[in-house]
């Protein structure tokens, strides 16, 4: 998926979400701060996660939900829309995570 | 003037030093308060993440010096307001006599405000996440951290919109997609030659522009906005909206592809390009703030500012977030001062805080502009209605040889971005009035 826009002869490239997420400065815990139940995540009918988490942590696999937290932008958005109740959300602890310096 | 406190226990404890939470902080500790506060990031500011423009005026209540020693990156003369329906765009463009606004990175301003706390006296503590709210004989006592505690006659919530304390403590319900929004952006950098150029600014000055018509029919909008040397762009989508979206089969990539599209977008892509993207995020924000704030602000021995108050005005084509938290953050200091001055942080003497809010601009801004939330709730003002204003200025402006009168042009455009004309004129009346 990575192609190229041209706009009179300069660039705008596309880009994969994990290379966005490669430009911010984490300090991931080594625990993480975000449990999911993917029990519940097999009966869930919509998966809005996988569309709405901006950081990507939630990708389908083979029709299964997989969880990954180290590139969460720690937003709160998977809490707010799971249908399931299936996230045991919280933020993570000692100044661990994201560290936003130009937003 | 409170007095005899022992060293574990403070007059008041502020949880999160955000824009709301480091005033709260500062005048108190002005006052002789002795202030804790405790954030969970790594230094305040490092997680905060908004749009990009802050109204300078109710900041300035709190610190006159703020234009001279903030971290002020552009102040904003330019306003854009553009629909935006696949390749055609739509903009008007405002010049400003006298700038009111500014741009800075919140992360930056934010670590200034926490500053102006310490140096008036509060004591700031990082990287300590706050677990619970004590409450002992229905009052709020203090806040445990892990197996700490800290004790305090008052403890102000400054926690933002994910309201994880005031949810445990049952003040409000559970979070709801009905009345949050996730705004998700990238911050690209051009410098600052190329920004007043491409943008047409002189040195100093700064552009914000607002996007209808890039949410792929989920109510939302868009956003660009000038700094120093770079340039942030983004997306807001409301949520209980796009989950709709999602399950009508409208919203079919990932959020992400969003800020991509406006990024690559033919007619916006000229703006940042050769640029280098520096940073990606996203945070949550409040639409609708009447509808997020809890049923009480004040409780014994506490205080709700900021976000977690549901203090955040999204009108669509401007954002007050930044300005109501700082002035809750200033009403809330006086509150507290009242209360001691009246026999102690009781709920009685605390609910002055709702009355000051109750008169502020930012609790008369919030009801004026309760229209809001039923644009937000109608996905017709992110589909049909942009796409009916393009669709009309295309007819009267790509006529090759005919061109049609304006009312042709609406009428033909109506019908074929499907808006059925009277029901739609009566809606935009009903909004209008109340935006």
């Amino acid at each position: 998926m990575n192609g190229e826009a041209k706009a009179g002869g300069q660039e705008v490239k596309m880009m994969k979400l994990d290379d966005l997420l490669q430009r911010n400065v984490y300090d991931v815990d080594e625990e993480p701060h975000i449990v999911v139940d993917y029990s519940k995540c097999d009966k869930c009918p919509t998966k809005p996660c996988v569309y709405l988490c901006p950081a990507g942590c939630y990708t389908l696999v083979g029709g299964r939900i997989l969880f990954s937290y180290e590139g969460c932008v720690e937003c709160g958005t998977c809490r707010v829309i799971c249908p399931m109740d299936a996230i045991t959300w919280n933020f993570p602890k000692s100044g661990r995570g994201i560290y936003f310096r130009f937003t | 003037m409170p007095g005899g406190s022992t060293p574990q226990k403070f007059d008041v404890i502020v949880v999160g030093a955000g824009p709301a939470g480091s005033a709260a902080a500062y005048l108190l500790a002005k006052k002789g308060f002795k202030v804790l506060v405790i954030e969970r990031g790594r230094g305040a500011g490092s997680k905060e993440l908004y749009g990009g423009r802050v109204y300078a005026a109710p900041l300035r209540e709190v610190w006159p010096e703020l234009d001279k020693e903030a971290p002020i990156h552009r102040w904003v003369r330019k306003e854009r307001i553009s629909v935006v329906n696949g390749e055609t765009v739509a903009t008007i463009e405002y010049t400003a006599s006298k700038p009111v606004s500014f741009t800075a990175y919140l992360p930056e301003l934010a670590g200034w405000m926490a500053k102006k706390a310490e140096e008036a006296g509060a004591l700031l503590v990082d990287e300590v996440r706050v677990d619970e709210i004590i409450v002992e004989n229905g009052k709020i006592v203090g806040v445990r951290s892990g197996d700490d505690r800290v004790y305090a006659d008052v403890v102000i919530d400054a926690e933002g919109a994910n309201r994880l304390l005031l949810e445990k403590l049952g003040m409000v319900e559970r979070a709801s997609p009905e009345n949050l929004a996730v705004g998700v952006k990238e911050v690209i950098k051009i410098g600052g030659k190329n920004i007043e150029e491409r943008f047409g600014l002189e040195p100093g000055e700064g552009l914000a522009w607002v996007l209808v018509g890039v949410t792929s029919g989920a109510p939302g909008g868009g956003f660009i906005y000038t700094f120093k040397d770079t340039v942030s762009l983004g997306v807001v989508v409301h949520l209980r909206g796009a989950i709709k979206a999602i399950e009508s089969g409208a919203f079919t990539d990932h959020v992400y592809k969003l800020v991509e599209g406006l990024r690559i977008h033919p007619y916006f892509r000229k703006l940042w390009a050769d640029g280098d993207i520096v940073e990606y995020g996203a945070h949550l924000t409040i639409e609708g703030g009447l509808s997020f704030m809890p049923k009480k602000l004040v409780a014994p021995g506490f205080v709700i500012i900021g976000d977690a108050a549901g203090l955040l005005l999204n009108t669509g084509y401007t954002i007050r977030g930044v300005d109501f938290a700082v002035y809750s953050g200033k009403l809330a200091a006086e509150a507290v001062e009242e209360a001691f001055n009246k026999g102690g942080p009781t709920e009685e003497n605390l609910k002055v805080y709702e009355e000051k809010l109750r008169d502020s601009f930012v609790y008369k801004e919030l009801v004026k502009h309760r229209g809001i939330e039923k644009v937000m709730k109608d996905p017709d003002f992110f589909t049909k209605y942009p796409a009916m204003l393009t669709l009309t200025l295309g007819k009267l402006f790509e006529g090759e040889y005919e061109e049609p009168t304006i009312l042709e042009a609406l009428l033909s455009s109506a019908r074929e971005a499907g808006v059925p004309l009277l029901s739609s004129l009566l809606k935009l009346l009903w909004v209008v009035r109340r935006l």
